[in-house]
């Protein structure tokens, strides 16, 4: 109690004036509760100095733990420095958001704030690098383009290439396709013919005509064609096995063309791939063609015909029978590898399977029959349809101007296969007549047969010549004449032989006449003579006429020397003496295999005509040759002279 | 290009695809070149565009004289079919005519020459 003791006055609990305001009205401080009292004298206590003692203890944990709490603190300023940024950006972004959001608010302005020089650097770099990227993208992309066009060029060039060697040969059309596949730029390759197509002729092209161009797998032109879309003609005799199959070469070359698998492509070079289609279209153009063929067959068959009758019709087949016994057929077969399984049924052997010795059989019935070969008469039926369409084309193309419609009802009959059907009788007969004729040929070795060519299908001839030896006997003055002054030395006689259709002709000279020849002159041995023979009758006309000519030939030489002989039919007499006569007489005999004429001398005499059996006397002399013949001959003209009995010489 | 060898038209326009083709190669050469980290060569772009023009005139040159040359497109005149089928038919004559000479032949060796 020594300090000095302060005292503290409160105010009165008298309600003081706080002001007065100008309108006299007075405020009086607000009452105060008595928390608020008690805070009041709270306050008016003076805490300074706790205060101070407590930033007094403060300092002093602050300097012992200054060093190891500086960082914290500095953490603490950027945590704050972070904190207030964070605080203000996220102030910003509300701010941001309120005017995105409010449209009434809009921002008026911004200003970029002024980039920083590395900033600047690193933008450059990242556009550099963008620009680097995307020319290497487009160096790549044009590379890539490049060699794409180079494939897609040599890809064309191999297809056009193709296209343009074929085009040399076939007509190639193109139709602009609207579709947007590029497959196919409509290439079509064109096999008909539009000058051989005229509404009257009927003709009509067919659906092979056109033919599409493809690509195939590696890009190559290709044809793509079913296997048996494509036709040949096939023509033959029916019953009669095929021996020379003129279709073999043909399937053979076929399956060559037919479409290879595709292991076997990839070999194939263009070269050969483009020859093989040039093949394929060979062929077609072949089919289209005896397509065309068939059809006027069909078409001729239903009018009159001499040459043939229609003996047998079903789809593609022709049957017809041509006399002579031969019936003929023709068939469209359709070609290609399985072409053999769907041959005509009409017994046709396949040629692999018979061997050597069948063939020499076959040949011989051929023969037999006379049947010609298939291949030659095919190839003839062609040629003359190819002729008669040419022509007709061309003479269209002549005479346009004059249509005349009764032009027609002539050329739908153009008489082909009538000629046709006419020309293989014709055949088939003249092979017979020609077996005939070597049969008579082969056995008398002083004959020989010439064959003529005439040129003309349905006519054949042949010459049977005879050289006879030369005369020994010299021209002398004592000879007799014959009327036209010249001497009738005649060293080859000539039968000649015409076939024309199935009429057989024979011309020749010295004629064998059955009547005797009531004048002896020589004008009327030498006349040429003409006549119709049968087949069967062939052989013994002819050798009778060649006989004939003999002893006209030994008559004549006879006569030269002026011994009195006559001729009667086959015989040669010569008069020895007053009523006897000796004869040469000939005796034919077609089927005598040594020679078909035999000689006989016949000794007559006269007087005793009536008892011919007892003083004729017959000596067979044989076949003799020509030589030996004109020796007997000259023999006898010397027993003439002598008078002597010539049978006793002998 | 040695102008002598392309006679053919077909070969001119053939050769003009090839440059086509080595055109887009040279852009492509030139856009690897620019986009080369360590800084295109100048002389390497220059020859390269020197190329690309020059080959670009060329392709134009022949361009138009082909389209100025082109004739009109006529159609087929004269169709040569009907002598193919004639060819077609002596074909087959001259195989028979083989096949007949080729027995004529063995028929012949069948009997030795006599001397």
């Amino acid at each position: 109690m020594d300090s000095d003791m302060e005292i503290s006055l409160d105010r009165l609990p008298i309600k003081r004036l706080e002001s007065i305001e100008e309108n006299g009205a007075e405020r009086f401080p607000s009452d105060v509760n008595y928390d608020d009292k008690r805070v009041s004298l709270i306050r008016r206590i003076d805490f300074a100095w706790a205060l101070e003692e407590e930033d007094e203890l403060k300092k002093k944990k602050q300097k012992k733990s200054s060093k190891e709490s500086s960082e914290q603190w500095q953490w603490k300023g950027m945590v704050e420095n972070l904190q207030l940024a964070h605080q203000e950006l996220s102030v910003i972004i509300d701010l941001i958001n309120t005017v995105e959001a409010n449209d009434a608010v809009t921002v008026a302005g911004m200003t970029k704030p002024k980039p920083m020089p590395n900033e600047l650097l690193s933008d450059l770099a990242v556009s550099t690098a963008t620009k680097l990227q995307s020319y290497r993208h487009l160096g790549k992309y044009f590379k890539q383009s490049a060699k794409a066009l180079e494939q897609k060029v040599n890809r064309e060039a191999r297809f056009y290439g193709a296209l343009i060697r074929l085009q040399r040969n076939w007509k190639v059309k193109r139709q602009r396709v609207l579709a947007s596949n590029a497959s196919n730029e409509g290439f079509t390759i064109d096999l008909s013919d539009s000058s051989l197509y005229d509404p009257t002729s009927g003709f009509r092209p067919s659906t092979l005509s056109t033919i599409r161009v493809e690509h195939d797998s590696a890009g190559m032109l290709a044809i793509n064609l079913p296997q048996d879309s494509w036709y040949s003609l096939r023509f033959g005799f029916v019953g009669l096995n095929s021996i020379d199959n003129p279709n073999e070469s043909a399937e053979h070359i076929d399956s060559t063309t037919g479409q290879d698998t595709t292991s076997e492509k990839l070999s194939v070079s263009d070269e050969e791939s483009v020859k093989e289609t040039h093949s394929l279209l060979r062929e077609v153009h072949k089919s289209i063609f005896a397509e065309q063929l068939f059809d006027m067959l069909n078409r001729e068959a239903f009018s009159e015909g001499v040459g043939f009758s229609i003996s047998g019709i079903r789809e593609n087949f022709l049957e017809m029978s041509i006399g002579q016994g031969a019936s003929l057929f023709v068939s469209l077969y359709p070609s290609g590898k399985n072409a053999s399984i769907k041959k005509s049924e009409s017994a046709i052997v396949p040629m692999e399977s018979s061997g050597g010795i069948e063939l020499v059989e076959g040949d011989s019935r051929v023969k037999k029959l006379g049947f010609p070969s298939r291949a030659s008469y095919d190839i003839y039926l062609q040629q003359i349809f190819h002729e008669h369409v040419f022509g007709k084309a061309k003479d269209q193309t002549k005479s346009k101007s004059s249509q005349a419609s009764n032009q027609t009802a002539k050329d739908n009959n153009s008489g082909l296969l009538d000629h046709f059907c006419l020309s293989l009788a014709h055949r088939i007969f003249s092979t017979r007549v020609v077996v005939q004729l070597e049969s008579v040929v082969c056995k008398v070795p002083y004959l020989h047969l010439i064959s003529h060519p005439t040129w003309n299908s349905r006519t054949s001839s042949w010459t049977v010549c005879m050289t006879v030896p030369p005369s020994i006997i010299p021209q002398g003055s004592s000879e007799t004449q014959s009327l036209d002054g010249k001497r009738n030395l005649k060293t080859q006689f000539r039968t000649k032989v015409v076939v024309k259709d199935d009429c057989i002709s024979v011309e020749a000279e010295c004629t064998p006449n059955v009547v005797g020849l009531l004048k002896s002159s020589s004008c009327n041995l030498f006349s040429m003579n003409k006549y119709e023979c049968d087949l069967a009758d062939l052989p013994v006309i002819i050798l009778q006429q060649v006989t004939s000519q003999i002893v006209c030939w030994l008559l004549e030489e006879a006569r030269t020397v002026g011994t009195k002989a006559s001729r009667d039919f086959l015989s040669l007499s010569l008069e020895i003496v007053e009523g006897e006569r000796v004869s040469l007489v000939a005796q034919v005999n077609p089927e005598d295999a040594k020679g078909c004429i035999s000689w006989w001398l016949v000794m007559e005499n006269g007087c005793t005509e009536e008892r011919k059996g007892v003083s004729e006397s017959r000596k067979l002399l044989g076949h003799l040759s020509l030589d030996v013949l004109y020796s007997v001959l000259m023999d006898l003209i010397n027993l003439c002279g002598s008078g002597r009995n010539p049978l006793d010489r002998l | 290009m040695d102008p002598q060898t392309q006679n053919t038209s077909l070969q001119r326009l053939q050769n003009v695809e090839r440059r086509v083709v080595r055109v887009l190669d040279i852009a492509g050469g030139v856009m690897d070149e620019l986009a080369s980290p360590s800084g295109p060569k100048k002389e390497f772009i220059n020859s390269h565009c020197r190329e690309f023009m020059q080959s670009m005139k060329d392709i134009q040159v022949t361009l138009r004289e082909e389209i100025k040359s082109v004739c009109e497109y006529r159609p087929f005149e004269k169709c040569d079919y009907n002598a193919r089928i004639a060819n077609e038919i002596c074909l087959q004559k001259l195989e028979y005519v083989l096949t007949q000479l080729d027995d004529l032949k063995k028929t012949a060796d069948r009997y030795p020459s006599s001397g």
